[in-house]
């Protein structure tokens, strides 16, 4: 794709900072922002090839910076948050979200049953806290309800170590895994979804560059179809991809994907899958305006694609 | 400080912020991939009460992590220089301190010593004990034979052999240990805030989540500058232990 090699030139000078640029053609690139899991299941169930798409899946981790990936060129598409698409715009990175796999936001706090804690607001009010603090929903809990009563310390990426081993120790959690996790282990928990809080924006979402998208737009309407097929399929029938998905990653056991998989479903369900609206990103950019992570309200249909 | 010797290190220091400020604007790096210097002198001079608490944080951190490895790992050497058995039986568990990759094992360390100080502390010990350890032994064990010989031949016992000649002897090498120790010792500290919390780990872990490139290379920043500063007070203690007798030291 010509426009890739483009990107590629722009961005030789900064190669030492970034992982190396792809410069091919003809293989679009998927950047994933953590390893495969359920979250993802809809990308690995999808039949890229039947819509002529070359698709190779990039599996990523803690800090993978998909958003700046789409950016560079190193990835022709990516997942990411709906916030991230936001800030990242404002940044001079045109990044469009086109295709939103959960339409509620998964992400959640998650405390020892035994507390019997009734709301986000009472975590808040002792103990230690793991959140990643600089994220949109951390900044706005902290400026609802404050942090003075209780520690907060650095998000754990999903270990369980601490939790476990504390009462009063909370931890973010999204709502189909790591409570999940801790039932398994034989931890009773409470879960308080970051939506109570009135925050949330699309997660889990399909974002491609704006330039890509202006030079292919068939490429990225192939993708969203390739998407939510993939995603038609992972909703009534998970097990297969899930096995597949478990060769890849088997830090996960497959009774768990499966666990997971039917533990989210309520989240993503829509029709059409993956749709998304002009207030709910309306409501996100005002949120973020007053939370000082974004200077201006953009244009919606800046934002986001319906493909 | 020497004026005339820091301009030619200045030089590239210069060139390389230049040309990046001029490669940025113009467009040929993108800004949100590599902030621009003049963002990041902004976001320095905007943020400093925040970032100078953070240094200062990171900087007890590494500097007591410091310490302590400087003083165990020369204990350490001189143990492990007390015969070969004991060289043989106990030296490779100290390549183990090399070689273990701290953000694996930093999780662990907050469960043992929990969010806080005592962590950062751990890790930067961890990262940097073991240049000391091996550069002190090399400088124990590389004593002139001479003068082994010569204290031999005054009846000098191990432990007089040891203190008056093969320490001294030694502290070209360690000195050369405690400077690599220094920077390690900031990685480690920054590595164990990441997962701990506090200082300037925290600073880069929260500034990054939020897309924050200029606060992320202006805490990069000061880290370097905390790990010249620790270089430079070595240089000096360097000088000062070595002046009047070693070659190293003499112009």
């Amino acid at each position: 794709m010509h426009l890739a090699r483009r990107s590629f030139l722009k961005v030789m000078p900064v190669a030492g900072l970034l992982a190396a640029c792809g410069g091919k053609a003809s293989k679009i690139r998927l950047a994933l922002n953590w390893k495969p899991d359920p979250e993802f299941g809809g990308f690995y169930a999808a039949d890229f090839a039947k819509h002529g798409l070359d698709v190779e899946i990039l599996p990523g981790g803690a800090g993978t910076p998909t958003v700046q990936m789409i950016g560079a060129g190193s990835a022709e598409f990516g997942i990411v948050a709906a916030d991230e698409v936001l800030m990242a715009r404002e940044k001079g990175n045109d990044v469009v979200a086109i295709f939103a796999v959960f339409q509620n936001n998964p992400m959640g706090i998650m405390a020892h049953a035994s507390r019997k804690l009734k709301s986000i607001e009472d975590v808040l009010k002792s103990g230690t806290l793991a959140i990643q603090s600089g994220l949109p929903y951390a900044k706005l809990l902290k400026k609802k309800f404050g942090f003075d009563h209780v520690k907060v310390v650095p998000s754990t990426g999903g270990d369980l170590t601490a939790f476990l081993g504390d009462e009063n120790f909370a931890q973010q959690c999204f709502l189909m895994d790591e409570p999940l996790h801790a039932k398994r282990k034989g931890v009773e928990v409470t879960v308080f979804p970051v939506s109570d809080i009135g925050y949330n924006p699309y997660t889990t979402v399909l974002a491609v560059s704006g330039s890509m998208l202006s030079k292919s737009p068939d490429m990225a309407k192939k993708m969203v179809d390739a998407a939510r097929e993939g995603w038609r399929s992972y909703q009534d029938n998970p097990a297969p991809t899930n096995e597949r998905m478990h060769t890849l990653n088997p830090t996960i056991e497959l009774a768990n994907y499966g666990e997971t998989a039917a533990a989210q479903k309520g989240l993503i369900e829509s029709n059409p899958l993956g749709k998304m609206t002009k207030e709910r990103w309306d409501t996100l950019a005002a949120q973020l305006k007053d939370l000082g992570d974004i200077g201006q309200v953009p244009p919606a249909e800046q934002c986001f694609r319906d493909l | 400080m020497n004026i005339r010797k820091a301009i030619p290190a200045a030089i590239p220091f210069i060139v390389v912020t230049l040309s990046l400020e001029w490669l940025v604007r113009a467009g040929w790096i993108k800004a949100f991939l590599v902030p621009p210097p003049s963002a990041v002198f902004q976001t320095m001079l905007r943020d400093w009460p925040e970032l100078f608490a953070a240094l200062s944080k990171t900087s007890t951190g590494a500097i007591l992590g410091f310490v302590l490895s400087a003083i165990t790992g020369v204990a350490i050497a001189i143990f492990l220089s007390s015969s070969r058995a004991i060289q043989d039986a106990f030296y490779p568990y100290a390549v183990f301190f090399q070689t273990v990759p701290i953000i694996a094992i930093a999780p662990l360390l907050v469960i043992w010593f929990g969010y806080g100080m005592r962590t950062v502390v751990a890790a930067a010990f961890i990262v940097s004990i073991f240049p000391v350890i091996a550069n002190t032994l090399d400088g124990i064990l590389s004593t002139d034979p001479a003068l082994r010989d010569l204290f031999r031949l005054y009846g000098a016992s191990p432990a007089t052999t040891l203190w008056k000649l093969r320490v001294p002897a030694a502290l070209p090498q360690i000195l050369t240990g405690l400077r690599i120790a220094g920077g390690l010792a900031v990685i480690g500290a920054i590595v164990g805030e990441f997962i701990g919390g506090q200082g300037l780990g925290s600073v880069i872990d929260v500034a990054r989540t939020q897309q924050r490139t200029d606060k992320v290379f202006a805490a990069v920043l000061l880290a370097s500058v905390l790990g010249l500063v620790l270089f430079g007070l070595i240089n000096i203690l360097s000088r000062l232990v070595l002046r009047n007798w070693h070659v190293s030291e003499q112009n």
